[in-house]
């Protein structure tokens, strides 16, 4: 039995490792093909090396600390108003009345179109690239939330009010337990689209920051510093999700994410 | 028996047709300063070759990179680019080579040549007053952007450190240099003519200025394979090339009526035709000297090359008509 739960908690760990060998293997092979220029396809151990160069440098976990400030400034921003938003919205029909067609009709804009005006407003510095973060996780935040609240069972929520719960007791004793699952949801799908857009902006307009890096690289025609970048983003996204799901287990106890892929 | 001569005799005429099609030419072209580049596809009736020799196909890349990557991935066999562009290319070991000039940054009354401008009523006098401020390039590690760190260098200012070197496009920089979002900022026509008439904006120095000498601008480059397989087409094409170079600098209101017309050029037509233009070799000529001491600066001053680059090496005007 102990042999059975040792090999399923490994197969899990390592499952997901035999699709990145396969995918490294498989740059490595075109790489080493001829077919394309090295300049394009660099082989791994140099992006590896350039991947070094930068993690090794101070430098490196400078430019890293800028995208994330911004990227965790939009989000958290967007996480605040948009749990408040989604909960009204969710709790009142006259807030949803309100809201729900704003936020229905406008959700499919890209948010980043609107990057040139907010670096007209707040300039050059870093509120001109946090304010397209915030605004594009707002939209998940709010939305998931809005819905989660409104599907609260019913049950619960008339118990509440028998045994006496105002309508205020009854929304933080009820509907937020109720809701705080798929909040971290929401935060979940909106952590990496704010990692993005901070990306994104950089990438468009910075001095500093991963996305200023990346276009930097480009613009050297070092393909394999921009890969060994492309590295550095990917792990970092993977560990804010993997934080955010270690907090979520922690303060949603009662629902743990159990499946390997979380 | 009929119908399988006759389908033979079509499949070998077909086959003979499509051997005697002239060589496909896919070059990478970009939107700004490559007249004479674009008046070929404009107007054919001015390159000889064209369609007998070669077949010129342009297609419109907005950055250097970008195109460099269409190079390597074999989608182009050709196309424009900034000589300093070509050095990168090739420290990164890129097979290609510059072949024309097609303009200069170049002193003098009669030509344009690049801009940096500040706001008219604003405290910046000098460059040195550009300290604590931010100077607004179109792109890193492109020409505006080595222009702009040569003057400052030249001020006695350390770019990035003093002064920072923002990456903008060229139609938000008068309104970014107005609304103090940078302190100074690039101009290229037809941007510069449309912000001066604008009113608001001063000249602080140059691109000529910053380097101190007349130097390429842009380029028209080969690949080294290209070059190698098809010479004959090279040549037959730079013919052309500088045919229309001439007529371009004859008749270059006329010219520039006919791009605004097929759509090369989308500013208005009445103030393109003013604009004052970047200088150009009637004969294609690059100014190689110009290129090798702008690959000394990009190494020595601006640490953007670890080795130095051989530009006789990356130069190669045998194809021009002599």
């Amino acid at each position: 039995m102990s042999w059975q739960i040792f090999r399923t908690k490994y197969e899990i760990i390592l499952r997901p490792l035999v699709v990145i060998i396969i995918a490294l293997a498989a740059w490595e092979l075109a790489a080493r093909s001829g077919l394309w220029s090295p300049i394009l396809f660099p082989p791994l151990a140099k992006i590896g090396s350039a991947l070094w160069a930068f993690v090794s440098r101070p430098e490196g976990f400078t430019q890293s600390w800028t995208t994330l400030y911004r990227a965790f400034g939009g989000f958290a921003a967007a996480a605040a108003v948009g749990v408040l938003l989604g909960m009204l919205m969710g709790r009142s029909a006259f807030v949803a009345g309100l809201l729900d067609p704003v936020f229905s009709g406008t959700y499919a804009v890209p948010k980043l179109a609107l990057f040139p005006i907010f670096i007209f407003v707040f300039g050059l510095s870093s509120l001109s690239k946090i304010a397209p973060i915030f605004l594009q996780c707002l939209y998940p935040m709010t939305i998931i939330t809005y819905h989660s609240a409104r599907s609260v069972d019913r049950v619960l929520l008339w118990s509440a009010q028998n045994m006496g719960a105002s309508r205020w007791r009854a929304l933080l004793c009820v509907v937020l337990p109720a809701t705080l699952p798929y909040i971290f949801a929401a935060l979940r799908v909106a952590l990496p689209v704010a990692l993005i857009v901070a990306i994104i902006t950089e990438m468009i307009s910075s001095v500093d920051g991963l996305g200023y890096l990346v276009t930097y690289s480009l613009s050297s025609l070092r393909t394999d510093r921009m890969l060994a970048l492309v590295v550095v983003i990917s792990l970092l996204g993977l560990a804010l999700d993997r934080a955010l799901v270690a907090l979520r287990n922690r303060l949603v106890y009662w629902e743990k994410l159990d499946t390997y892929y979380v | 028996m009929t119908r399988t001569i006759c389908a033979l005799v079509a499949l070998f005429s077909a086959s003979a047709a499509l051997a005697q099609e002239p060589t496909l030419i896919r070059f990478g072209r970009g939107f700004a300063a490559e007249e004479q580049m674009w008046l070929m596809s404009a107007r054919t009736d001015l390159t000889p070759n064209q369609g007998k020799k070669y077949q010129l196909k342009q297609i419109l890349f907005q950055a250097n990179p970008e195109r460099f990557q269409a190079y390597l991935a074999g989608e182009l066999d050709a196309g424009t680019a900034p000589g300093l562009a070509v050095i990168f290319a090739r420290a990164q070991g890129v097979d290609m080579k510059i072949v024309a000039n097609i303009c200069l940054e170049a002193a003098g009354p009669n030509w344009f040549t690049t801009t940096y401008m500040v706001k008219d009523d604003g405290p910046i006098k000098s460059v040195k007053d550009l300290k604590g401020g931010t100077l607004g390039v179109v792109g890193y590690k492109t020409a505006t952007d080595l222009w702009a760190r040569a003057g400052l260098i030249n001020a006695g200012l350390v770019p990035d450190e003093d002064t920072k070197v923002f990456s903008l496009g060229f139609p938000a920089m008068g309104d970014s240099v107005r609304t103090g979002k940078i302190q100074a900022g690039t101009f290229v026509e037809p941007f510069y003519s449309a912000e001066v008439a604008k009113g608001g904006l001063r000249k602080l120095f140059t691109a000529r200025d910053a380097v101190g000498y007349d130097h390429e601008l842009l380029d028209v480059w080969f690949g080294e394979k290209f070059l190698k397989a098809h010479p004959d087409v090279v040549r037959a094409f730079l013919a052309d090339y500088v045919a229309v170079t001439k007529y371009y600098l004859a008749n270059t209101e006329q010219a520039k009526r006919d791009l605004a017309k097929a759509g090369f050029v989308r500013t208005p037509v009445e103030i393109y035709v003013k604009n004052a233009d970047w200088k150009r070799d009637p004969n294609g000529r690059l100014d190689v000297e110009s290129l090798k001491k702008l690959a000394t600066f990009m190494q020595e001053k601006l640490q953007w090359l670890d080795k130095p680059v051989n530009v006789d090496a990356m130069v190669d005007q045998s194809y021009l008509p002599r």
